[in-house]
């Protein structure tokens, strides 16, 4: 049988039936995820960002245009969730508790496979480095990365999510990068 | 081509730059730019060992359990009718009216004034160029420096403060912004706009404030940055004009579209 478009599902979810939006939920929820914990890096906060995701986008169900994708939409929600929650964090000086999941205990396949312990070492560390340079950037710096390096928006795209122009888009991006290429350069060019 | 900046090979990677065929060929040819970007490459690849907690398949039915109650609660989404705005409470209207007027005061006095006799800071083409194509081209412009100088001045306000902070990139930054901020007050003081260029100068100092201060700042002197960009109300003067300055941007390029179909 063949899936039902998102565009449909919300022409349903629109006139209230919430089964419809139940699919919605479920076939977007994990990759929401994935952008709200590189968003946080951190677990909780992530699942709370989708939660919040969703019910925003319900409220909003009659502001969204279709031709933009319903992805789009609710990646641009989750960013501004994300960047909201960030500043929030920022503000209270509370950043430093953004790392709490174990890499070790989320990816046992991942390191029981790897080849030597020097190597496991090494990625540890990398991880490591990427996941405290991600931290050093500023809310805004670090959407605007995640959407374009992670998620591949474009920069109008990207502009357009946080409101802001593209000048100011690729100056975040451009900065965020900058920050994370001084934090892991010595790092990853130390290895030939 | 000049040797590409750290910021068109950035761009580059992502696709996103002007002259993609120049600067590839211009890798081929130049090692060190070439082994620049290779470094930058390792770099942007090491960012994708950040691993992301796995979710189950079952995962977006528990998100629908969590939410499923609010929604329920919550009414159906309905379209905001127009005779709704009646129902709205009494001081969120007045409020919104007081905020029509405040824009509408702020526009007739910030607005680049035409002036016949005075030039922008746009050079001569060789081709004509009507007058309201250039004043469209002058706003964007305006209108991107504001907006990159409103968010320079949001990072900064927002940068850490675990003792030291560190502000080398924001001063970086704030000095490109002062040489482009001069000439355009000086254009507005030309074009006869005062509101314009009070706003520039405003801006203009802090950058130049930025610019001149140490790159590591202890909290207090850090704190003492922020408080000065706060009182003087910069970065909200900056908004302010910025919104407009994008309006008539956009209001100009109607009347060009429309002269033109």
């Amino acid at each position: 049988m063949m899936e039902e478009s998102d565009a449909a599902l919300v022409t349903r979810a629109r006139e209230g039936d919430q089964d419809a939006f139940r699919l919605l939920v479920e076939r977007h929820s994990v990759r929401l995820f994935q952008l709200a914990f590189r968003m946080t890096s951190n677990e909780q906060d992530a699942e709370d960002l989708v939660q919040e995701t969703f019910l925003r986008a319900y409220k909003q169900l009659s502001r969204f245009q279709s031709r933009a994708g319903l992805g789009t939409w609710l990646y641009r929600i989750a960013a501004n969730c994300s960047l909201d929650l960030l500043r929030r964090q920022k503000r209270r000086g509370d950043q430093e508790r953004a790392v709490e999941f174990d890499s070790e205990e989320a990816f046992p396949a991942i390191l029981s496979g790897a080849p030597a312990p020097d190597q496991q070492v090494y990625h540890g560390e990398v991880r490591q480095k990427v996941e405290s340079a991600m931290r050093e950037l500023t809310p805004m710096e670090r959407t605007a990365f995640v959407l374009r390096h992670f998620e591949g928006q474009s920069i109008e795209e990207i502009g357009s999510a946080l409101g802001v122009g593209p000048g100011a888009t690729k100056q975040s991006i451009f900065r965020a990068v900058q920050k994370m290429r001084r934090a892991l350069e010595p790092l990853v060019n130390a290895i030939p | 081509m000049n040797h590409p900046t750290e910021e068109q090979l950035i761009l580059y990677h992502y696709g996103e730059v002007e002259g993609r065929d120049l600067i590839a060929s211009h890798l081929q040819g130049c090692e060190s730019c070439r082994t620049s970007y290779q470094a930058l490459q390792r770099v942007l690849e090491a960012v994708n060992s950040m691993p992301v907690p796995q979710r189950s398949e079952s995962y977006g039915a528990e998100v629908w359990r969590q939410v499923s109650g609010q929604i329920v609660k919550a009414t159906a989404p309905r379209r905001l009718d127009f005779w709704q705005l009646f129902q709205w409470p009494r001081w969120s209207v007045a409020g919104a009216l007081a905020l029509l007027v405040l824009i509408a005061f702020l526009a007739g006095r910030f607005w680049p004034q035409r002036d016949s006799t005075t030039e922008p800071l746009i050079a001569k083409s060789t081709q004509p160029i009507s007058r309201q194509a250039r004043e469209r081209v002058l706003l964007k412009e305006i209108g991107d420096h504001l907006e990159r100088s409103q968010l320079a001045l949001i990072e900064l306000i927002n940068s850490k403060t675990n003792g030291v902070v560190d502000i080398s990139l924001e001063q970086s930054l704030a000095r490109q912004l002062v040489d482009v901020n001069r000439l355009y007050r000086q254009s507005a003081l030309r074009l006869g706009d005062a509101g314009m260029a009070s706003v520039l100068e405003d801006l203009e100092r802090t950058l130049i404030e930025i610019s001149n201060s140490p790159s590591q700042l202890s909290s207090t002197e850090f704190a003492e940055i922020r408080r000065r960009i706060d009182t003087d109300d910069t970065l909200f003067k900056v908004k302010v004009v910025g919104s407009q300055v994008r309006a008539k941007e956009r209001e100009t390029a109607r009347e060009l579209a429309a002269k033109r179909s």
